[in-house]
């Protein structure tokens, strides 16, 4: 982490440890900056806390800019520039800071003890009290029982007082960063505080794992690990232990093309199943979520976040990704006025203008709606939405909210996974669950 | 036959629905059917009683924890922590007599008396694990410094305690961080650091040519 070029960096550190190492310096940062305000202070005791915020705040954000996923980047393009920033929240505030101390061997036992009145050796036949490896606001251990393997999550205490304490530190600071006022950007942060406050409760994350993948056994190559609701409390999850290479280790096995095809078709029934069919799905594409097994399936961890998309958000964004209501531009703009994209109060001239230009990015957006099949490894098409997307974050036109509040966690979900099928290389059929289209508002 | 443990019950039940201790030994004992030498067979005073207490707490963790199995494999500040975490999930049962007992003492810098014995146990279990920790060079041995570590645990046991006593987060989740952050924070100035290394160059200048000499390049 030392060669680093703050706010434009070519890649984006992926695996967790890199992540974390990241949160680490940042934590160091804002650590320095409580001593630098408090030995101000001893000079200066008038002095409030609000140059102490915003130095936070600014190293939080620095921090973030050069952690947003590629993922973020590409939204850019259905101009939620303003929604943004939540949506680096949202990363920051799951990865971030809890990542940073492993909680100690005590805290796991007397966590255990808490929820379940014994020590984990009690519960298991084996639990490991160092962490393998982190989760979002959590760790996971390795434990054993009756000769099976399991995965246990641990949340860290307090998280989700943090979170919503760290969230009201940093909105004064980005909204000024943004030029925007505090209304306007409120609704996409209540949206953002909401499911990550949602992240936090283990106990609807077991029954939201076990629905999700019951819902989903149907599909192929796709794995679940089951979960024990009895072992499961308010912090601790317990799931057994998938054996498998994440993303990135997959990649570096140099894996065939056909392998990649259906690791990426999977993925891609994987979400469309759950857009189109459960209207609810794992609005967290990120790639430590995934693991590929051994037998080239793909297995699915942690469903703690879960979008909900209502049917008037639904009906009218996925029925833009048919020709048939595009080419008819009085319904295409009825659907983008029931999105937030087109104001009541908009000029006839501002109109025509959001018209042509979310017209283009949806257009963009649907590419691999509109064929049979797409290939995710061609660069093309990526070019195409980074450029799309750069232009329009430079437009005055955008430096107002628009669009309704159900973007931020959609298009990271959609981002996300074209993303990670582009790292794949793979080549999917894309008709397999359609979106479901109307023609007409 | 009233024994310690019955002795102790019927004081915290009186003394948390009264608000207040008894008036007399004689008044208690009447009460609850003993004599007042049975009383005094085992406690002075009901000063002595709540020290006993909140001893027996202690001593209670100290069974539990080195009960458990990871024990052995702990560090000494997974020990210091293990302990934090495991005498205030006990005193959890006992939360409003701690309350009760915690906030009838006076404020000040010295140890409240009703806490005598509770510091005895808690320090001969910190120096155990002090020591441990300084043999296997996880803890910094210093001069004069050392012996103060038990010190150090001391106060930060009393923050702690201080702590939660106002502590109204679900599950005391809030104790939980501030044991985890506290004494990691504790056992981090225990460890080797920057200081000593600073501190021995700091010696090591001084015995070769004064530190004047050896800053900077020659004379401005």
């Amino acid at each position: 982490m030392s060669e680093h070029t703050p706010k434009e960096q070519n890649s984006i550190p992926t695996s967790k440890v890199e992540r974390s190492a990241k949160f680490v310096k940042t934590g160091f940062k804002i650590g320095g900056n409580y001593i630098k305000h408090y030995s101000k202070k001893l000079f200066n005791p008038g002095m409030d806390k609000s140059e102490l915020n915003e130095d936070n705040a600014s190293d939080i954000y620095e921090s973030l800019s050069e952690l947003k996923g590629s993922a973020l980047k590409v939204a850019q393009m259905l101009s939620m520039d303003k929604n943004l920033l939540p949506q680096a929240y949202t990363d920051k505030f799951s990865q971030s800071q809890y990542n940073a101390p492993p909680l100690s061997g005590p805290l796991i036992v007397q966590t255990f003890k808490k929820y379940f009145g014994k020590t984990p050796d009690k519960i298991f036949d084996k639990f490991n009290v160092r962490s393998s490896n982190a989760a979002s606001i959590g760790q996971v251990h390795q434990a054993e029982l009756n000769g099976k393997l399991l995965a246990v999550k641990i949340q860290y205490p307090g998280v989700g007082d943090s979170i919503s304490s760290d969230l009201k530190l940093v909105k004064p600071f980005a909204f000024r960063m943004l030029g925007m006022s505090e209304k306007e950007l409120d609704i996409y942060m209540k949206e953002v505080e909401e499911r990550l406050l949602e992240e936090t409760d283990y106990e609807l994350e077991v029954r939201r794992s076990i629905e999700f993948s019951t819902a989903c056994a149907g599909l192929d190559n796709v794995v679940f690990p089951t979960y024990y609701p009895e072992l499961s409390s308010k912090r601790i999850i317990t799931m057994d232990w998938l054996e498998g290479k994440h993303l990135r280790e997959f990649l570096q096995t140099k894996p065939s093309q056909k392998l990649r095809n259906e690791i990426g078709q999977a993925l891609w029934d994987f979400y469309n199943f759950q857009q189109h069919e459960l209207r609810a799905v794992h609005a967290d594409p990120h790639p430590g979520n995934f693991m590929i097994t051994p037998e080239g399936k793909l297995g699915i961890i942690d469903f703690g976040c879960i979008k909900e998309m209502p049917e008037d958000f639904y009906y009218p964004f996925f029925s833009l990704t048919s020709t048939g209501l595009m080419d008819n531009k009085e319904e295409t703009i009825k659907a983008f006025r029931q999105l937030g994209m087109i104001h009541q109060n908009d000029s006839p001239g501002q109109i025509e203008f959001y018209y042509n230009m979310y017209r283009q990015m949806i257009s963009l957006f649907a590419k691999p709606y509109i064929t049979d099949h797409f290939d995710f490894g061609k660069a093309g098409f990526f070019d195409e939405l980074y450029g799309f997307g750069e232009k329009v974050s430079k437009m005055p036109e955008f430096k107002q909210a628009r669009g309704v509040k159900h973007f931020i966690y959609v298009n990271r979900t959609n981002f996300g996974l074209y993303n990670i099928l582009h790292e794949l290389k793979a080549e999917v059929k894309t008709d397999t669950f359609k979106p479901h289209v109307v023609l007409e508002y | 036959m009233a024994t310690i443990e019955s002795i102790q019950k019927a004081y915290v039940d009186y003394v948390l629905t009264e608000g207040t201790e008894p008036k007399s030994v004689y008044i208690f004992a009447k009460k609850n059917k003993m004599t007042e030498a049975e009383f005094y067979n085992y406690f002075g005073s009901f000063k002595a009683l709540e020290q006993n207490i909140w001893a027996e707490i202690a001593i209670k963790t100290l069974v539990e924890i080195k009960g458990q199995e990871v024990w052995a494999q702990y560090t000494a500040r997974e020990k210091a922590l293990s302990y934090f975490y495991a005498f205030f999930e006990l005193l959890k049962q006992q939360r409003s007599f701690a309350v009760y007992s915690f906030q009838k003492q006076p404020r000040g810098l010295t140890t409240p008396p009703v806490f005598a014995q509770l510091k005895d146990i808690f320090e001969s279990f910190c120096v155990e694990i002090l020591n441990e920790g300084i043999e296997s060079g996880e803890l910094s041995d210093r001069k004069f410094f050392s012996k103060r570590y038990k010190d150090a645990l001391w106060v930060q046991f009393g923050f702690v305690l201080h702590f939660w006593i106002k502590d109204s987060s679900a599950g005391f989740e809030k104790t939980d961080e501030a044991i985890e952050k506290g004494v990691n924070v504790t056992f981090d100035l225990f460890q080797r650091s920057p200081i000593d290394n600073l501190f021995e160059y700091g010696k090591f200048l001084a015995k070769n040519g004064g530190i004047k000499e050896s800053m900077g390049f020659g004379s401005f």
